[in-house]
């Protein structure tokens, strides 16, 4: 009931004229940054953090959700028209949505990814509303040592699922974790790393490791490869036919269900969500011989999955302060820019705020349904824009993105440095999802476990004594566990990157 | 493919083994308990011990055959591409606080696109001076994102 009057006042907020245009510019951005093929979520929010650097908290974190949401749909255009997933979550509409594409039903497949995805992701964002607060006040009577190992399950979970090789995946969490020690200690105070540099002092930044990691390194490998041929798609039907929307009432149910479930937990990349739902629906069809041959039931289970997962995954982040992904990473970013810490603190300190947000994530699901089904065809033009164009735009965006937090050109070779970093890292095959996590974990983690220490004199026994921390560090050991005994048919679930 | 990552491995332990000595530079503990070296400490010395594992694990795995035609560095017309994006965005980086935001990221624009391939002047004029007047206008206008003027007042 408290939930419920404070998503009211939230809503009075969120329906005020300026957020309403900052969610719908949101929306529009992020939908233009996932039709473009090679800047996935990740580095459409990161690089659009600039437009945000003078909007107040609420404004700023609504428009970057938004673009985060917008962007999840956006893939879903290339995915049906090129068969090229704009991000990772929508490889599998390929599957169907190409095939529809082929036969002249491109639009049909468009209009049921939209209506799935307003449905998924209002479903899933009403749970959000009911599990969140109960969560965070759970949450609140955590000490430092169940925040520690809250964190160390956190990035475990994310660590399991994000790679094929799990030793590389933990090495990079620890490469993460060692570039969060750069800066000044958050206990004590003493410059770490430092090497004498002032511009080291604040630590490496997070925007410009980001845009560096996801802008720059997309951009590097886009550039090597050609670019696809766009379908000349009908798209004058957008609206599926009222047999096709029966069909999928069931698809859609499901895949909220799927989405929202796997989005609670830290680590399951939106893949796995659309992957399982569309499996379900294979399953459970009288006709599964048409999947893979245009079954409009397969694009509306996994787009439906795809954002009600988006929506899920901000139940940990706002009620625990954990990332489950590298683009709630980047959001984690953008609160912390703004001089909030996302926890289970948000919701005592800043309810106005946290029920305004979550009150957008209606707002801004609705916006894009109404967006996305008439201007269908409009996205699909956006897919002609040269690979030339494209790139320096989004450059622009990074330089700016780069230097305008801190007015600092030291943050821009930051940024290129790490662009040729990912770059070379993802031709490599390591996993960088858990490198983002730690290096925005890391600081938190650090100042949990000293604390920790310092409460038990120095003692790791503590641990023990702590049933709920116990608890927590015990997950990665199963994870772990799991991963050296797991299944072999497992594999086909898991990608090298999240998101 | 191998073998890059058997030097990406090499890197990282380098990188671990450089923490490590950096850290037990800093206190490990003090009156009040952990000190600033604690954590970097042990993060180092596991991710030392990581990085050994996979050297290890990657030494050991059979060499691919596919690994053969698998090029590290971009080549060909995509290296192209990808050396002018680099090499343009670190020109960028160096000649801005001189020449300031506006004409760095003009020429740069300009240098960019021609480089990726476009031809058409008026394309490339129009794009460019978008790209850098204004967004710059843009930002600082209606943004008020604080953008680099230049020492010679651009």
């Amino acid at each position: 009931m408290e939930s419920l009057s404070h998503l009211l006042s939230g809503f009075a907020a969120a329906l005020s004229w300026y957020y309403l245009a900052y969610a719908l510019a949101g929306c529009v951005l992020g939908t233009l940054i996932g039709v473009l093929p090679g800047l996935g979520p990740a580095a459409g929010t990161a690089i659009l953090i600039p437009l945000t650097f003078n909007l107040d908290a609420t404004g700023a974190i609504i428009m970057l959700s938004a673009i985060y949401y917008g962007a999840m749909y956006g893939g879903t255009i290339t995915s049906v028209l090129i068969n090229v997933p704009g991000e990772a979550a929508s490889v599998v509409t390929c599957i169907d949505g190409h095939a529809m594409a082929r036969q002249g039903r491109a639009g049909s497949a468009l209009g049921i990814a939209a209506i799935g995805s307003f449905v998924g992701g209002v479903l899933a964002t009403v749970a959000l509303v009911v599990v969140a607060m109960p969560l965070a006040t759970l949450a609140l009577k955590f000490g430092p040592a169940e925040f520690f190992a809250l964190m160390v399950a956190g990035l475990c979970l994310v660590v399991g699922l994000a790679g094929k090789n799990i030793v590389a995946a933990l090495l990079m969490t620890v490469i993460g974790l060692l570039f969060a020690m750069i800066g000044l200690d958050p206990v004590r105070g003493a410059p770490r790393f430092t090497f004498g540099m002032e511009e080291l002092f604040d630590g490496i930044g997070f925007v410009p490791v980001v845009m560096g990691l996801f802008g720059v390194a997309e951009l590097l490998l886009a550039a090597e490869k050609r670019q696809a041929r766009m379908i000349e798609a009908e798209l004058k039907n957008w609206l599926p036919t009222g047999q096709e929307v029966r069909d999928c009432v069931g698809p859609i149910g499901r895949g909220t269900v799927v989405g929202f479930v796997l989005g609670l937990i830290p680590g399951v990349g939106a893949i796995v969500p659309t992957f399982m739902a569309y499996v379900i629906e294979k399953r459970v069809s009288k006709t599964p011989e048409r999947f893979g041959k245009g079954a409009i039931e397969g694009v509306a289970s996994a787009e439906t999955a795809n954002n009600a997962y988006a929506n899920a995954a901000m139940v940990p982040l706002l009620a625990l302060g954990i990332p489950s992904s590298p683009t709630i990473a980047v959001l984690m970013g953008a609160f912390i820019i703004n001089g909030i810490t996302p926890g289970p603190f948000l919701f005592q300190e800043q309810p106005a705020l946290v029920w305004t947000v979550i009150a957008s994530f209606f707002v801004g699901n609705a916006l894009l349904l109404i967006l996305n089904l008439p201007l269908v065809g409009l996205w699909a033009k956006l897919l002609k824009i040269p690979f030339s164009y494209m790139c320096v735009g989004v450059l622009i965006f990074c330089v700016i993105g780069a230097y305008g937090l801190k007015q600092s050109l030291f943050d821009v070779w930051v940024m290129l440095g790490f662009g040729i970093i990912g770059y070379l890292l993802r031709k490599l095959d390591f996993p960088i999802a858990p490198a983002i996590l730690a290096l925005i974990l890391g600081p938190m983690m650090e100042k949990s476990l000293r604390t920790t220490l310092e409460i038990s004199g120095g003692s790791f026994a503590i641990f023990l004594d702590r049933p709920v921390a116990l608890a927590l560090l015990a997950i990665p050991v199963i994870v772990i566990a799991f991963l050296l005994f797991k299944p072999r048919s497992l594999d086909k679930l898991r990608e090298s990157d999240i998101d | 493919m191998r073998q890059g990552r058997l030097i990406a491995t090499g890197a990282m332990l380098a990188f671990c083994l450089f923490a490590l000595w950096q850290s037990l530079l800093l206190s490990l503990t003090d009156r009040l308990g952990p000190g600033p070296g604690f954590f970097p400490f042990w993060l180092a010395l596991i991710g030392a011990a990581l990085s050994v594992a996979l050297l290890f694990t990657t030494f050991r795995e059979a060499a691919d055959p596919a690994d053969a035609e698998t090029r590290i560095m971009p080549h060909g017309a995509g290296g192209k591409r990808w050396l002018a994006i680099v090499a343009l965005l670190a020109a960028l980086t160096m000649v801005m606080e001189f020449t300031g935001f506006r004409i760095a990221m003009l020429a740069f624009n300009v240098a960019l696109v021609v480089a990726l391939g476009e031809r058409r002047w008026w394309i490339i004029a129009v794009f460019a001076v978008l790209g850098s007047y204004g967004v710059y206008y843009v930002f600082t206008t209606w943004l008020d994102v604080l953008l680099p003027v230049g020492r010679i007042g651009f």
